[in-house]
């Protein structure tokens, strides 16, 4: 058996009146195959860029709100509107479960700094539709900023790699700490918070 | 000292694993039987170097070498010794050792098997079962090294890498350095603690492992060009074992997300998730195909590809979880080991496909297709739909990649996608299900298969009206609901019809007659058995995907929320510490809330969040009453420590969820029953075997 290794199948194959694989359909597969390894390989470098690192500046960025979600009344805000302040910026969607596991946690968290001013929470609503994230809003008793993140151009800033993720940017615009994946408690936020409130 | 010798145990695996590759190749090129035994050999001597590696490993967890990098990151000295057991894949380099250990577990054991009959596949099983273990060893001893250690300077100082994080090596990295040791570790992430989690991991693993046999041999019959049946007689209880551990992986996961993940779901089409159940797909099909190969010698190209494909999954799935290509609740955390895992991906799909381009012709039919209604006919349209899934999950995945290259914006898709684009897809599997097993092989119409289907079909319909009329007039659900009657009903006729039969043959009573039925064809009824478990599954996944209910709402003591009949009543609030050996481990926040249905009180639930000191990390534990009609599912969001009086809850009511598992116990069943071992089938004669296959094809 070991014999037929070293027969060429292709003269075989012809013997037996057999073809091989069409040229139009190798063509296809080779394609495809070259296609799916460039995107990954795509894929792979952006992923070990990474996201925005700790001790960056931010750019400046607009935030539309939602209406009922503004911020004091304006129904846009900038970053450079919160020189002074840290800003908890985060990245959620109506349809992350994981987003879930935190909502509560943030508003509470919001709920205790409000009254001091010294801090704003900034919710980024990723790839999702204005109806769905209100009932998400509404679900979750949120009442901090929020709004769309148009053309994904805030989450494409920070290089963010899913939801939820949330930035704290200190009083002079620099990113200090980055948080993948839900909060898993008030204290959680408080102590980030604190630490940059000093 | 340890960890010197648990990292040079793993770099003479890894050469060991190389050299067994290269002898191989060079004993087939050679006609060496001697040099091929030796790569044998090589591949068996993998097993026991891994394990004391590993066992290494696990002595370093559970005596606390905190100055192990690895040891620190996944274990606490407050954790149980069992735990501390398994964070031996509560990371990525250890779990890729793990991995590794098991590859080479089951490389020995199909090494080990009497290869009289098959010695060409031999060298060739060796070289893709030996680069694959090569190539994760690789990993661990180049990139994610389990034994690497902290140091400090001869002033006690760190010793940092330049980017400011500390510098982690086996070996001193300066003269006069020291190992520097915490006094403990961060512990296991909580959400890992829990039992489920414990062997939903080793299971996914054994399930990944265990298809790359198959692939093995199916590439071995490629290059030797010995494409018959051999290959697929020679893995089909490799493949329903691997299936049975990604199954039931899969199930474990979803039945830990329920108990912990404290979301009310099970499956949250996340591409981890999606990851492992590709794979999960192909093989299924596959399962599927094989019968038709065997019993009819059609499909050759087709299982070829199947099991490919497979593979490939697998791989491509662990490659886009640890590589941070894709983001996620299960991802691993930032990694090295991408562009290897990239480069290993690109020659394992290049050489794959060329293979199989190389052999096209040889792997030919033996028939034709007579009839659109034959059960080879279905078979196809079932691997069809299977495909039509794994096209709509694929591209799921794949998207956010493609997007980001067209338009620089990662646009991800959420489950409603895969929702929507999957369940006509799983009513067509179902309503096939339904069919197949009735339709002959060869040739049937539509006249013989109405005469078989129509008791059933009206008993379900009957079925589906009274559900109509009592329980929802949901149309999606009603469709939904005919088809699992229709498959079970189907089903069960199907072992009735067979059992009277054997009965009035035989002389045996009813349960003698079913049983020595089953045994006689395992595979057919093993089969039968998983299809009416995935039935049941499926009624618990329409439970709670349809009809599930939640509210959220903060009540005072005494005060209570109603959701769908069931009324929740806060009755108190108690906070305590667990201590282990005298420190505190875990804080516990427990509500006691009575329930009421119908103003009749049924009992306590004492949802509650527990804190971990160590790794600072929460933890939801839903009070959970499961009943056959539906599960209340109680979660203590949030409440005020100080007046310890008001409390938030979020209550899911969802129905029918028990079957769920129900339906993955009888499953387990089933593969069981399919996949016990025969009289080693294997080492029979080949003429026996096929006049075997004569008769079965009769039956």
């Amino acid at each position: 058996m070991t014999e037929t290794t070293n027969t060429a199948p292709e003269s075989r194959a012809t013997s037996a009146g057999k073809r091989g694989v069409p040229a139009w359909v190798q063509i296809i597969v080779w394609g495809l195959l070259i296609a799916l390894l460039a995107i990954v390989f795509v894929g792979l470098r952006r992923a070990q860029q990474g996201t925005v690192q700790p001790g960056d500046k931010i750019p400046d960025f607009t935030l539309p709100l939602f209406s009922g979600y503004e911020y004091e009344g304006r129904s846009e805000v900038k970053l450079s509107d919160f020189r002074g302040k840290v800003v908890v910026l985060n990245f959620w969607a109506s349809w992350c479960k994981p987003c879930e596991q935190e909502a509560a946690e943030l508003q509470e968290a919001w709920q205790f700094y409000e009254p001091d001013g010294k801090v704003v929470f900034l919710g980024a609503d990723y790839v999702d539709t204005e109806p769905e994230a209100r009932v998400y809003l509404k679900k979750f008793g949120i009442t901090f900023a929020n709004g769309p993140d148009m053309g994904t151009k805030i989450s494409q800033m920070f290089r963010i790699k899913g939801v939820p993720e949330t930035y704290f940017i200190d009083q002079n615009g620099v990113l200090q700490y980055v948080k993948v994946g839900p909060f898993s408690s008030v204290d959680e936020i408080k102590s980030i918070i604190d630490g940059l409130l000093k | 000292m340890l960890a010197e010798f648990g990292y040079g145990v793993l770099m003479v695996s890894f050469i060991v694993a190389l050299y067994s590759v290269g002898a191989a190749i060079f004993g087939v090129r050679n006609k060496s039987d001697a040099v091929i035994e030796s790569a044998r050999r090589a591949m068996l001597l993998t097993f026991p170097l891994i394990s004391l590696s590993a066992a290494t490993l696990i002595y370093l967890l559970v005596n606390n070498h905190y100055e192990v990098a690895f040891v620190y990151e996944v274990t606490s000295r407050s954790m149980p010794t069992y735990l501390k057991v398994t964070a031996w894949w509560g990371g990525q380099a250890g779990s890729l050792v793990f991995w590794s250990w098991l590859l080479s577990a089951f490389a020995s054991a199909v090494t080990l098997r009497k290869w009289d009959r098959d010695r060409e596949f031999l060298p060739w099983v060796i070289v893709v079962t030996a680069i694959t273990l090569a190539f994760f060893l690789g990993m661990v001893v180049f990139y994610e090294n389990p034994f690497a250690r902290y140091w400090q300077d001869i002033n006690g100082q760190l010793i940092t890498r330049i980017d400011g994080q500390l510098l982690t090596s086996v070996f001193t990295p300066v003269i006069g350095a020291t190992t520097f040791i915490p006094d403990d570790g961060q512990g296991l992430n909580p959400l890992l603690r829990h039992p489920g989690m414990v062997i939903h991991p080793p299971m996914l693993y054994l399930g990944f492992v265990s298809f790359v046999i198959p692939y093995a041999f199916a590439i071995a019959a490629l290059v030797t060009g010995r494409t018959d049946d051999r290959w697929i007689r020679l893995t089909r209880r490799w493949s329903l074992w691997a299936w049975l551990f990604l199954s039931f992986g899969l199930v474990l996961g979803g039945r830990w997300a329920y108990d912990v993940l404290g979301w009310g779901g099970y499956w949250g089409w996340d591409p981890v998730e999606i990851a492992a159940f590709m794979p999960w797909l192909t093989g299924t099909a596959f399962l599927h195909s094989v019968m038709i190969q065997e019993k009819r010698g059609l499909l050759k190209h087709w299982n070829m590809v199947l099991v490919i494909l497979t593979y490939a999954l697998v791989i491509f799935g662990t490659f886009l979880t640890r590589s941070g290509v894709l983001s996620s609740v299960h991802a691993f955390a930032q990694s090295a080991i991408g562009p290897l895992f990239f480069a290993f991906i690109g020659i394992t799909f290049i050489t794959s496909i060329s293979l199989l381009i190389w052999r096209w012709p040889e792997l030919r039919g033996e028939t034709e297709m007579k009839s659109m209604l034959s059960r080879e006919a279905l078979f196809l349209l079932n691997n069809l739909l299977f495909m039509s899934v794994l096209v709509v999950c694929f591209w799921g995945v794949i998207f956010p990649l493609i997007s980001e290259l067209a338009t620089g914006a990662k646009v991800t898709v959420g489950p409603p996608f895969y929702e929507r684009a999957t369940a006509p897809l799983f009513a067509a599997l179902m309503f096939l299900m339904g069919i197949a097993p009735l339709s002959a092989w060869g040739h049937s119409t539509l006249n013989t298969l109405g005469r078989a289907i129509w008791k059933s079909a009206l008993a379900a319909l009957f079925l589906t009206v009274v559900l109509f009329a009592v329980y929802t007039k949901n149309l999606i659900a009603l469709i939904a609901f005919f088809l699992i009657a229709l498959v079970l009903f189907v089903t069960m006729q199907e072992f009735w019809r067979a059992t009277r039969a054997r009965q009035r043959a035989q002389d045996e009573n009813f349960f003698t007659a079913l049983a020595r039925l089953i045994g006689r064809s395992r595979r057919r009824y093993g089969g039968y058995i998983i299809h009416i478990s995935m039935m049941l599954m499926a009624i618990g996944i329409l439970g709670i995907e349809i009809f599930q209910t939640e509210t959220q709402g903060t009540v005072a003591v005494g005060e209570s929320l109603d959701i769908s009949g069931y009324t929740v009543e806060y009755k108190e609030l108690a906070n305590w510490d667990v201590p282990v050996r005298g420190n505190p481990q875990v804080n516990y926040t427990r509500a006691a809330v009575s329930i009421f249905k119908g103003g009749v009180y049924l009992g306590e639930l004492y949802p509650r969040k527990d804190y971990y000191y160590d790794s600072q990390q929460n933890m939801t534990i839903p009070g959970n009453r499961s009943t056959l009609r539906d599960d209340l599912y109680v979660l203590l969001v949030d409440w005020q420590p100080i007046s310890a009086n008001g409390a938030t809850f979020k209550i899911y009511v969802n129905p029918l969820v028990n079957w769920l598992w129900i339906g993955s116990l009888l499953f387990l069943f089933g593969v069981i029953i399919a996949a016990w071992p025969d009289k080693d089938p294997e080492q029979e004669p080949v003429r026996v075997n096929k006049r075997a296959r004569q008769m079965s094809a009769a039956d």
